[in-house]
């Protein structure tokens, strides 16, 4: 029986599908039983699917210099 | 047609407009992905190159992978190049070392929860993301990740690389690659949960 710690290892294994039959079959087992570990694995894919929609994009670009520096591709 | 896919049509037809678009879009993330490869100095150079070679090859952009994914690539080729280049300048032998999981307190010695997980108030992305102050706090926490969790955690969840395309750039088997993202994962988590409980950054 897979301890909630060792869920917590595999957490991303489990998001990714990564799992081989017999330890997936151990995650599903201890998943069915165990809230405290549905809910961290869940969280755990919403923090992966919240950092794949982020932006790093809002702060000032000055893309005039940077144009001017790759220079256009129709110059 | 959407945003993006109106956007590169443009590129493909040379619109400046459209290069500026595209800066505007992804320039500070190319910066932010390649810090912790080259160093800050470099990751403007990398950044440009990477322009110049994108605008040049954008009419051989087939859609098949983000246009975030397509520039990351032509980056991390870029990078590979200039630590070549400037070999001493930044060392990344030290990545790769797994400092073990960030929750381990949170456990007890038979290895049940101590400190389960909170309930959040949010359910989806899109929820978490149109709080502006949320929002800013992943970036100021995924800026202060250890170096090989945030280019592993860049390249993977925010530019969409496959695992063997950064295990290659970053010469790591790509179990290391799958342990850093974890471990960056985590760290993430706990922030977000922070969050979630505080209503704090």
């Amino acid at each position: 029986m897979l301890t909630c710690r060792e869920m917590s290892e595999l957490g991303s294994d489990i998001i990714d599908h990564r799992l081989t039959f017999k330890t997936r079959l151990g995650v599903l087992m201890h998943l069915s039983m165990c809230v405290r570990c549905r809910n961290y694995i869940k969280q755990l894919e919403l923090t992966s699917n919240t950092l794949k929609k982020i932006s790093i994009d809002d702060e000032y670009v000055d893309t005039d210099s940077i144009l001017k520096s790759v220079r256009k591709p129709d110059a | 047609m959407d945003d993006e896919q109106e956007m590169i049509q443009r590129l493909k037809r040379g619109d400046p407009a459209a290069c500026e678009t595209a800066i505007k879009a992804h320039h500070r993330f190319l910066i932010a992905m390649t810090v912790p490869l080259v160093g800050r100095d470099l990751a403007d150079d990398v950044a440009q190159e990477t322009w110049i070679k994108a605008f040049a090859a954008v009419e051989k952009f087939e859609g098949r992978s983000a246009f975030r994914t397509w520039l990351a690539r032509i980056a991390l080729n870029e990078a590979r190049a200039m630590r070549r280049k400037y070999s001493r300048e930044v060392s990344l032998d030290s990545w790769g070392v797994d400092p073990g999981s960030p929750i381990t307190q949170r456990f007890t010695d038979d290895g049940a929860w101590s400190t389960p997980p909170s309930q959040w108030h949010h359910e989806t992305p899109e929820e978490i993301l149109t709080e502006a102050e949320l929002q800013e706090c992943i970036r100021k926490h995924l800026h202060k990740l250890p170096s090989d969790q945030q280019s592993v955690v860049m390249m993977r969840e925010l530019a969409g690389l496959e695992f063997n395309e950064i295990a290659h750039a970053l010469g790591l088997a790509e179990g290391n690659i799958r342990v850093l993202l974890h471990r960056g994962r985590q760290r993430m988590h706990t922030m977000l949960e922070h969050f979630e409980e505080e209503g704090t950054c």
